[in-house]
């Protein structure tokens, strides 16, 4: 892998993941696999924390899980995401955009002066 | 909350988990081979990335439980394995908690049952008992506060400190509500009783003030909701019905609440009945209005602005007044001046009565007390016992915990380890004690008296108190199971480590500690149950001062039949006469008053002897039938037993003394009357008159004097003087010498008392050898639970004893060996265990002596014929516990001794 791409910052996992999940619903290799496409693009993101992430969002009540056929005929667990979280994933989107809105103008007015 | 559920369902979390992960690692797999790398390498590059699937799972884990949670699982399986692996230690410690728990948790919930639960009513804190603090020259019906009952109406005036004010009187009555009559528990009360308390009817109407308004007026009952339902099976049509009360016809009007039980714990009634139908509930009494006869106790409900204090204060100035006009209104006149100024001074003393009035309060006070004060000491014990245990385990897991401290577990790990091992022995000694809690009330409710009203008591078991205990548990076996823990930390790693199972280790101080102050703590509870032994046995050898075996008493009420006294005496008669030929009888007599049933009827005697005086204080009486001494087998000492010459006319007993046929009065008098009045000189002949008052007529002779007998109880010794008996009586107690079996006999005095009538109410019918036992159940308890506790404790103690002189020998074998090589005799190495088991001895001795004289005032008043500081009970009691205590210290003590100094040596 390449060492080019920097790490996912902290926190924003559980962003990408109610983000993939809003579209429909997937498994965890599905998700791991559009994690995958993101991350050769632009960040790196650790498999491993992939499940311990998406368990705690299903405690926190914003994701549920479902025992359905996947693609392949095999049964797999299939996450999507509840009310609450999509209720989560507005607010998160919302404080991202005031975030990085925040540290643009930041940027902006170093260029200024 | 979710993750205390996840707990539950861990094993199917745990499948789903690996499912999932095992989808994953397929399905990457795959695509890797499909995209061209060999098997083997795919695998290998999956794992990679996952970090490791175990990884991965364990970080799962963290979050389904927080991590605390679950190593808290962990320790707690650990330590149920390991509690496992040593089952004495366990089974040690468990029963010690569990024993400490339910005995204090039972004792508690009795004591707060029967003393300090307040009434199911609206602010029961403002109920308050009124009662008379002096004399009050009546005559009394009764045992405790009682007053007359003009006297309650009075003071339901008091409109300015009281909101109500009611009075009640307990009495057993005969009641036929269809069927056989029974003897049933019933409450005479004024109107005012249920609107001052403030209970609610449950159906149709409770008594008011019109109820209780001309004597004999108002013929209605309430039932007590229990009574209701077993009797008549919550028949909804129940106001109305008819009942007979002593053959006399009331109406139910209602139906109390179901959560009042009267406002005694101890004697619950069934029934309701207005204080103006006394003459009918208690036939023969007829003097509700007369302001001598004191019957009731009084209780008010305080203004809501009014203290206690206040009210007091307040209601002395009308309180004086009446006596006053007492003095000039009824027969105080003729009470002599010494009388009068006692009558004078009496004041009138106000009461908390939260809880109501019981008589079993003021009598299960003390012998509660003392118990709970022992169970206490005996939950110390456990506590201690445990805490013993838990030490000497930690001493043996030193290796253990520094090995673990050494592989990197950090102190508060550690210490949560042993915290799993103290909630696990709490929860099971809890689990036990929860289990023997409501036993062992049942035990102790078994050892109260008992008579027609049933008591109120249950074995629940007060919930805060189990979990105080539960705590307490907890406690001790965190601070000891705690103690290793930092003895560990403060030692080096390293030296802890290289440290054999030879060298002396720390903790052996406070183990010594422990078990010294167990030694105190069993000695007070030895020296307690030696006390209340010698009480018993004194009680037991002093007897009631008559033969019990072969006797047989009992007692009847035909005024409660709807007999005359008439009709009544003619039955008696018959009764008598059956009784005395049937041929199970070697002789039978009859008293007005029962022996050792807690009656009593006390007057002061005028005595004209050498000069004229007032006995200094009452005298207990009773009225006999010839041969009354000669069946109970006490020796007339002077003089001679009544005859039938001398038994007439004693209807009126109680205001003029009988006449024999010859116009001769006469008394017979008991030896403790002749010490006190007479010096011990000869009584006979002497002239006594009943009462006190300046023109009593000293016309009744002295004929006889008997040996000193019990009367209300074992305990005491009073004087006592006997009338003759005539043949005019409402109710009797019969005394029946028998031959044979005491089966027999019971069969066939019933048979002569159904052929007399078959619906006599029967009072009591027992064995003399039963009312003894009866009348001591309290000492019996006392000495019982004392003697056990005193057991257990004296077990726990020895046991730890012995666990810490083990371990000493053990922790000194090398030393030993060094000593015997160095030429010591097995002797000296004996002394040298036992000079150690015996300092502890000494010194627990040293702490309980101060103990024992400070805790004897709480027990003085339960013993009888020994002081609480008695000198013997003590010294027998310290025997008893050195010698034992010794000898529990002695196995190890021989096993230091026969240490072969080689193989000591060698040990190392």
């Amino acid at each position: 892998m390449s060492s080019s791409r920097f790490p996912i910052p902290q926190g924003t996992l559980d962003m990408l993941i109610l983000q993939i999940l809003s579209l429909e619903p997937a498994h965890g290799y599905g998700i791991a696999q559009r994690l995958e496409q993101i991350s050769k693009s632009v960040v790196q993101v650790n498999q491993g924390s992939l499940y311990p992430a998406l368990h705690r969002l299903e405690q926190k009540g914003w994701l549920k899980a479902d025992w359905k056929q996947s693609e392949t005929g095999r049964e797999a667990k299939f996450y999507s995401l509840t009310r609450s979280g999509h209720k989560q994933l507005r607010i998160e989107k919302d404080s991202w955009a005031r975030l990085t809105g925040a540290v643009q103008l930041i940027f902006d007015e170093g260029v200024a002066q | 909350m979710k993750r205390m559920l996840n707990w539950f369902r861990l094993r199917r979390l745990e499948g789903d988990l690996d499912r999932e992960l095992q989808y994953h690692i397929d399905r990457r797999v795959t695509d890797l081979i499909h995209s061209g790398l060999p098997e083997a390498e795919a695998r290998r590059l999956v794992s990679l990335e996952l970090g490791g699937a175990t990884q991965v799972q364990e970080e799962v884990r963290d979050i389904w439980l927080t991590r605390w949670l679950r190593d808290f699982v962990y320790d707690l399986r650990f330590s149920a394995r390991s509690f496992l692996r040593s089952p004495s230690f366990t089974a040690t410690a468990v029963l010690s908690l569990g024993l400490g728990i339910g005995a204090t948790t039972a004792l508690y919930s009795l004591i707060d049952q029967v003393v300090l639960r307040a009434l199911p009513i609206n602010h029961p804190e403002r109920l308050v008992l009124i009662d008379w603090i002096g004399f009050q020259n009546a005559e009394t019906l009764g045992t405790d506060n009682l007053m007359s009952y003009p006297i309650c109406r009075e003071l339901q005036q008091q409109k300015e400190f009281f909101d109500g004010v009611f009075c009640r009187a307990a009495t057993t009555i005969n009641l036929s509500t269809g069927g056989e009559p029974r003897l049933t528990a019933a409450e005479l009360v004024s109107g005012t009783y249920f609107s001052v308390l403030g209970v609610s009817p449950a159906l149709g109407r409770l008594l008011t003030i019109d109820d209780d308004q001309i004597p004999g007026s108002s013929p209605v009952v309430v039932l007590s909701y229990d009574f209701w339902k077993n009797q008549f099976g919550s028949a909804q049509d129940i106001v109305g019905r008819k009942v007979l009360v002593n053959q006399y016809p009331m109406t139910v009007v209602g139906v109390a609440a179901p959560a009042f039980h009267g406002i005694d714990v101890g004697e619950v009634p069934s029934l309701w009945i207005p204080a103006v139908m006394s003459a009918q509930a208690i036939p023969g009494f007829n003097t509700m209005l007369d302001r001598r006869t004191r019957w009731v106790q009084i209780l008010g409900r305080l203004k809501q602005n009014v203290s206690l204090a206040q009210a007091q204060t307040g209601l002395q100035p009308w309180f004086k007044a009446m006596l006053d006009e007492d003095t000039r209104r009824t027969n105080i006149s003729r009470a002599s001046a010494e009388q009068r100024r006692r009558f004078l001074a009496s004041t009138l003393a106000l009461t908390p009565a939260p809880q109501g009035h019981s008589v079993l309060r003021h009598d299960l006070l003390r012998p509660l007390c003392v118990l709970f004060v022992a169970t206490a000491v005996l939950l110390a014990l456990a506590c201690l016992n445990v805490a013993g245990l838990f030490l000497a385990r930690g001493s043996a897991r030193q290796r253990e915990i520094s090995t673990r401290l050494a592989l990197g577990a950090s102190r508060g790990r550690i210490g949560r380890q042993l915290l799993a091992d103290s909630v696990l022995l709490a929860i099971a000694g809890g689990l036990l004690g929860l289990v023997m809690a409501p036993i062992a009330v049942r035990t102790l409710i078994a050892f109260l008296p008992q008579n027609t009203a049933a008591t109120n008591l249950q074995a629940n078991v007060d919930t805060r108190l189990l979990l105080f205990a539960f705590l307490v548990s907890l406690a001790t076996g965190f601070l000891a199971g705690s103690a290793p823990a930092l003895q560990a930390g403060r030692k080096s790693l390293d030296s802890s480590l290289r440290e054999r199972g030879g060298t002396p280790s720390s903790g052996l101080a406070l183990r010594r500690a422990i078990v010294t102050t167990q030694l105190a703590f069993t000695l007070i509870l030895v020296v307690a149950a030696g006390l209340f032994i010698r009480t018993l046995s004194g009680l037991l050898a002093k007897g009631p001062g008559f033969e019990t075996s072969s006797l047989i008493s009992f007692g009847i009420k035909p005024a409660l039949n709807g007999y005359s006294p008439a009709e009544a005496s003619q039955l008696i008669r018959r009764i008598s006469e059956g009784i005395r030929n049937s041929p199970s009888t070697q002789s039978s007599a009859i008293a007005l008053v029962q022996l050792l049933l807690g009656g009593a009827w006390n007057n002061s005697l005028t005595i004209q002897g050498r000069e004229r005086f007032v006995t200094d204080r009452e005298v207990q009486m009773n009225a006999v039938t010839p041969g009354f001494f000669e069946t109970l087998r006490t020796r007339i000492v002077a003089g001679r037993d009544f005859n039938e010459h001398d038994s007439l006319d004693v209807a009126r007993v109680n205001q003029s003394l009988p006449v024999s046929t010859n116009g001769q009065r006469v008394v017979i008098v008991n030896e403790a009357f002749v010490k006190r009045y007479f010096g011990g000189r000869n009584p006979l002949g002497a002239r006594v008159a009943m009462g006190a008052a300046p023109d009593a007529k000293p016309d009744t002779e002295i004929i006889g004097v008997v040996e000193n007998i019990s009367y209300r109880s074992v305990r005491e010794q009073w004087e006592q003087a006997y009338f003759p008996i005539g043949t005019e009586l409402s109710g009797s107690n019969f005394y029946v010498r028998f031959r044979g079996t005491p089966e027999s006999a019971f069969r066939s005095i019933r048979a002569i008392l159904r052929n007399a009538d078959p619906t006599l109410p029967i009072t009591y019918f027992r064995t003399l050898d039963e009312q003894i036992d009866r009348s001591l159940n309290t000492e019996r308890m006392l000495a019982a639970l004392s003697s056990s506790f005193g057991t257990v404790a004296l077990l726990l103690s020895l046991v730890g004893l012995y666990g810490v002189m083990s371990f000493v020998v053990t922790q000194r074998t090398r030393e030993i060996g060094i000593r015997l090589a160095l030429g010591a005799t097995r002797l000296s190495t004996v002394r040298l265990v036992l000079r150690d088991a015996l300092l502890m001895i000494a010194a627990g001795t040293a702490i309980a002596l101060p103990c024992v004289w400070a805790l004897g005032r709480l027990v003085a008043s339960q013993l009888y014929d020994v002081k609480a500081t008695d000198p013997v009970t003590i010294l027998a009691a310290t025997f008893v516990l050195s010698s034992t205590a010794l000898g529990a210290a002695f196995i190890p003590a021989r096993r230091a001794s026969i240490v072969n100094p080689t193989d000591a040596l060698r040990f190392e």
